[in-house]
């Protein structure tokens, strides 16, 4: 089944990029502007083989990195906090909705007056989008918890501690994982973003050159990049994710009936 | 670690944010001399005209007086003139209006140093008003009524375009500004989003090779020799540094007049931070680099400012120029 999925993600991949090469060279489109796949895999080889490349791959995916360990670790910590204590939840919860909504772009004005050009304007956009996605489904998850299982362990003399860990984080975790999921996305996007429009050094501003330098096929070259990318985290999310579920009936599936 | 907790309830990321913002120009100051070598943060935009410092650069300019460049590409004067402000930056490039508006606005900006000025001559300037090939636009007169591509909206390219179509005898109020990146501008010319566009090299280029051509050179029209952009930074900046202002000035300054008697050596290091295509390369009209700003043009360029509504009161040159 797994063999059969992976081969028509394959052969729908094959079908896009015979269509890229296939619409400009039939003059659907001006392959000035939109060139044919050939030429874009042309340039992507071209930028393999260069050094600053790397390097900007390389600030790409710290910036991304970063920014998701601390959205992780602050959206845990914090929503686990936020769900646990009630005069917290109600203090939080018209902030969090008032927050929540802003678009980090929108933020890119403040990023560059505190931070310039630096990974950590990137990391405050990056943390702030990703922040929430992990915030809101902890506290789901927290909000999910049996609550018969937590007055069970509540009557077998379970301290708060031992509530969160045996009880909570069990129940929570699904959700966590999914929030972790959704903010590796949404961490990569939003890393490049800032690049693309602050300037900061990584893939989203090599774009942003190639777009200044009219060159065009480099440019698509870097948005393919980008795609891949995306990709792999996403499939590299999906695997930790299934690592840390293997428990959880979601992904060890109901027994045959 | 309690303290994490409260701050991480409270507020989330701003107050993280906002407390590494403030250790950090705390350091700033810190690490600018060290072993007689002052780093000079500089923000520019990858744009042909910034090549003189990368050339000056490479020529030793800076090092010889004891500076060392350090060169950010950011995107657009949006990313400078805040970071110039705030200290992010030492410098900025910006285009002269940009400058002039922040000036009206009180913004404590200084320009320092030339940045790169218009060639001067009619149909071979490094901007123009482009149109595509077999366009019925022949002059800046018949832009009325018709929609014409700005990068920013209220900045150098309509007050220009309003210039050029008041020279040709048009009504400037007539004409329709949309805001469109210069790298979009041939595109969108050529599918009929826009019916000319105010553009700058490369783009410019690009669209001469597509066959279209420049209906007036929109710099030569405001002023013979007009000062398109500057280095500038913050009076704060220039208060605390004279030394290295000076130093700096002076570099470029050798920067400028080198770049401008090299232009074989420009193109060459345009490459090392563009990535503009070979064939377009050789085909660029490169802008002139005096190395002194020209004070008359500048003063052109702030009346039609105030004429087109850029200011609320007109911006005080004597507190803006070097």
């Amino acid at each position: 089944m797994r063999g059969t999925n992976a081969l028509l993600g394959a052969a729908g991949l094959a079908v896009f990029l015979a269509l890229g090469e296939a619409v400009p060279r039939l003059g659907l489109v001006k392959d000035e502007y939109f060139p044919p796949t050939s030429r874009i895999a042309d340039a992507l080889a071209t930028e393999l083989a260069d050094e600053a490349f790397w390097t900007a791959l390389g600030d790409t995916l710290t910036g991304w990195a970063l920014g998701l360990t601390i959205a992780v670790t602050a959206g845990i910590l914090a929503g686990v906090l936020i769900s646990v204590t009630p005069y917290l939840r109600a203090a939080t919860a018209s902030t969090i909705e008032f927050l929540r909504p802003i678009p980090s772009v929108a933020l890119i004005p403040l990023a560059v007056l505190l931070f310039g050009t630096d990974l950590r304007s990137v990391l405050l956009l990056v943390v702030y989008a990703s922040f929430w996605q992990v915030l809101i489904q902890v506290m789901y998850g927290v909000r999910d918890v049996d609550p018969v299982a937590e007055e069970t362990a509540r009557s077998y003399g379970l301290g708060t501690w031992a509530r969160i860990r045996h009880v909570l984080w069990p129940s929570a975790l699904p959700y966590v994982m999914t929030g972790v999921r959704l903010a590796a996305t949404v961490a990569l996007i939003l890393a490049v973003t800032a690049e693309l429009v602050i300037g900061a050094p990584g893939l989203g501003a090599r774009i942003a050159v190639a777009q200044t330098s009219q060159a065009v096929p480099e440019m698509y070259a870097l948005v393919v990049v980008t795609g891949l990318l995306g990709l792999l985290i996403n499939v590299g999310a999906r695997t930790v994710e299934r690592r840390a579920l293997s428990w959880h009936q979601s992904v060890r599936g109901e027994v045959a009936v | 670690m309690r303290r994490l907790l409260i701050g991480l309830a409270a507020g989330a990321v701003f107050v993280a944010a906002t407390a590494c913002g403030s250790s950090d120009s705390a350091g700033s100051d810190d690490d600018k001399a060290s072993g007689g070598t002052t780093t000079i943060k500089a923000g520019v935009i990858p744009i042909i005209d910034v090549a003189p410092l990368y050339l000056g650069q490479s020529k030793g300019f800076y090092s010889k007086r004891g500076l060392k460049l350090s060169l950010t590409s950011a995107q657009g004067g949006a990313a400078l003139v805040p970071g110039v402000v705030s200290g992010q930056f030492d410098f900025g490039f910006s285009n002269m209006t940009s400058l002039l508006v922040a000036q009206s606005k009180n913004m404590p900006v200084k320009a320092v140093v030339n940045g790169a000025a218009s060639t001067g001559e009619e149909g071979a300037d490094f901007a123009g008003l482009a149109v595509k090939k077999g366009s019925p636009l022949k002059s800046a007169k018949d832009v009325e009524g018709k929609k014409v591509a700005v990068n920013t909206l209220n900045n150098i390219c309509d007050t220009s375009v309003r210039e050029s179509v008041r020279k040709d005898g048009g009504d400037p109020s007539k004409v329709e500004f949309v805001e469109m990146p210069f790298d979009q501008m041939p595109a969108g010319l050529a599918n009929g989003q826009v019916d000319a566009a105010c553009v700058v090299e490369p783009a410019l280029a690009t669209i001469k090779s597509q066959g279209g051509t420049t209906i007036a050179s929109l710099w030569v029209d405001v002023a013979p020799d007009l000062t398109v952009a500057m280095y500038f930074t913050s009076q704060q900046y220039a208060q605390k540094n004279p030394e290295t202002l000076k130093k700096f000035q002076e570099a470029t300054a050798e920067s400028l007049k080198y770049a401008d008697s090299h232009p074989d050596e420009v193109r060459e290091i345009i490459t090392t931070y563009t990535k503009i295509p070979k064939d377009l390369l050789e085909t660029l009209t490169l802008p002139q680099w005096p190395a002194e700003p020209n004070r008359a043009s500048i003063e052109r360029l702030s009346e039609l400012g105030v004429q087109d509504g850029l200011f609320d009161k007109a911006p005080d040159l004597d507190k803006l120029l070097p």
